[in-house]
């Protein structure tokens, strides 16, 4: 179960891009062991907020502490807690998968004795022993994937950061990468951070969610209290949508409506459309 | 400790590997054109500052060459940042800025060191005698450091892969040109003279010859190779420290 102490504090975080406004003033508390989603149409600011908190890009103003000290003071030791798993693939094509991973683990101070066992092991919960001297040029995508994520846990990270991890997968395979996070999250009490615009991912993964507009954190909450806030039940008729709290005060509207219609149960999206007017795989 | 700077080197020594044979058999035919169409072309009667044209002129090469090499990280660099994000595993590891520049400058060292090897065998097959002295070392380590972090700086402040090609041929190419490669500066006239004493390439070139033909090292060039490498690593750390992804 997810802790109270907190891994990640951000405050009044913002960043622009000459006249444009990327991220307008963030807040946000991220505990140890927590899974949480960030929810986004293209273009509200997610990609930029996980760069901004993993170093990639400097805010212009506010805070980011790890563990309750300042990112940019104590830079190297805050980057020890942090993986990533960048939207795309940045491996080294030339380099084999173990070559990938023994340069990652270089890079994070992975003591020699320790480098070898974690590898092998990283490349077994990948899926890849098989492949491990292969270069990475020859994957499959789902493969590089993979690999790109137990790379970042190499080093044992306290805190992932996933921006779109399964984005443009078989549906199979992203399936097993689910699998995969939410064994890190529950075995090694991970803290996650996932960006994406699959809703359904982030209503089956996520501790809690919340949904990014313009820049904006609008809402802040469990899926399931996001949705219990719209109500339970939708009739949807032509254009148009109604919420409901029962089943019955739907069905008594429905017999009132003209053509065709239909009731069922609120999901996320509902949500997701109720709050930003958008729909998110645009 | 210096996990950051052997990652570096880990990484491009590496990717080098799997590619050396073409780059070396790529970065040795340039020398070799120029020897054949300048060095024998002109023949040996030609003489310049007191040498036969092909003993001037290979000196000049091996700048040259190990200026491109040393530099030549730069495009390297730029592919791994704008195309496959690569340099983002540097920017997101736990890894001291100064160790990312040390890392690569020592990378564009070592390619240099290549390519100074072969016009080494290139002088030997054409007969002519270099003299190879602890003051070439030096010359040769400023030299190719000062390029290589020039490279690293230019490869951090570049916007896209164009500019990256506008640097190489509006500052590069003009500078292999005028600085002494090919003929003593001394001959240009005093307004493109003054334009070459403010490019590190002139006292590279004067005092790798120098070094190499036994004529005299002027202390204060090598003095202002030294103030150029000081300056362009102070430019590469600054820029590796604001490069965003």
């Amino acid at each position: 179960m997810p802790s109270d102490k907190p891994i990640l504090q951000v405050k009044a975080l913002t960043k622009r891009f000459g006249q444009k406004s990327a991220v307008r003033g963030i807040d946000l508390t991220i505990n140890e062991g927590e899974f949480w989603g960030l929810l986004g149409a293209n273009g509200a600011g997610k990609t930029t907020t996980i760069k901004l908190l993993t170093g990639l890009t400097r805010p212009d103003s506010g805070e980011i502490q790890y563990r309750g000290r300042d990112f940019f003071r104590f830079f190297r030791e805050a980057k020890q807690l942090i993986g990533v798993v960048p939207q795309q693939n940045n491996l080294d094509r030339d380099l084999t998968a173990h070559e990938n991973l023994t340069l990652h683990a270089i890079l994070h101070d992975i003591p020699r004795k320790l480098r070898t066992e974690r590898i092998d092991e990283a490349l077994d919960v990948a899926g890849l022993a098989e492949y491990r001297d292969k270069p990475v040029k020859t994957f499959s995508g789902g493969m590089k994937r993979r690999l790109v994520v137990v790379r970042s846990l190499l080093h044992h990270p306290r805190i992932l950061f996933l921006d779109e991890p399964t984005s443009g997968l078989d549906p199979q395979i992203r399936r097993s990468l689910w699998e995969l996070i939410q064994k890190i999250n529950r075995e090694q009490k991970t803290a996650v951070l996932m960006t994406t615009h699959y809703i359904e991912e982030a209503e089956k993964l996520c501790h809690r969610v919340k949904i990014i507009s313009s820049g904006q954190i609008i809402a802040d909450d469990t899926p399931e209290q996001l949705k219990k806030e719209i109500g339970n039940y939708v009739l949807e008729w032509g254009e148009q949508e109604l919420f409901f709290k029962t089943r019955q005060d739907a069905t008594d509207k429905q017999g009132t409506v003209q053509g065709e219609s239909s009731i069922r149960e609120v999901s996320l999206e509902d949500v997701f459309i109720k709050l930003t007017g958008k729909r998110i795989n645009v | 400790m210096f996990n950051g700077f052997t990652g570096v080197l880990y990484r491009e020594l590496h990717v080098f590997s799997k590619k050396a044979k073409k780059q070396i058999i790529a970065s040795s035919l340039s020398p070799l054109l120029f020897l054949i169409a300048f060095g024998w072309g002109f023949g040996k009667e030609v003489t310049v500052d007191g040498l036969p044209y092909i003993s001037f002129l290979i000196p000049g090469l091996i700048t040259m060459s190990t200026l491109n090499q040393s530099y030549g990280i730069a495009l390297e660099l730029n592919i791994s940042r704008f195309y496959f994000h690569i340099f983002d595993e540097f920017l997101i590891a736990p890894v001291r800025q100064v160790e990312i520049v040390l890392g690569e400058a020592c990378y564009g060292i070592f390619r240099a060191m290549i390519s100074a090897s072969l016009i080494f065998v290139y002088a030997i097959l054409f007969g002519v005698e270099l003299i190879i002295s602890p003051i070439f070392f030096l010359a040769f380590f400023l030299h190719t450091f000062l390029f290589a972090t020039l490279g690293v700086t230019m490869a951090m402040i570049v916007k896209d892969h164009s500019s990256q090609a506008a640097v190489n041929t509006f500052v590069i190419t003009p500078m292999i040109f005028l600085c002494g490669t090919f003929f003593p500066v001394d001959k240009l006239p005093a307004f493109f003279k003054g334009i070459v004493h403010i490019l590190p390439l002139t006292y590279s070139t004067k005092v790798i010859r120098s070094s190499l033909t036994g004529g005299h090292i002027n202390i204060t060039y090598l003095g202002l190779m030294a103030a150029f490498a000081i300056l362009f690593f102070g430019t590469a750390l600054w820029a590796v420290k604001r490069v965003e992804a």
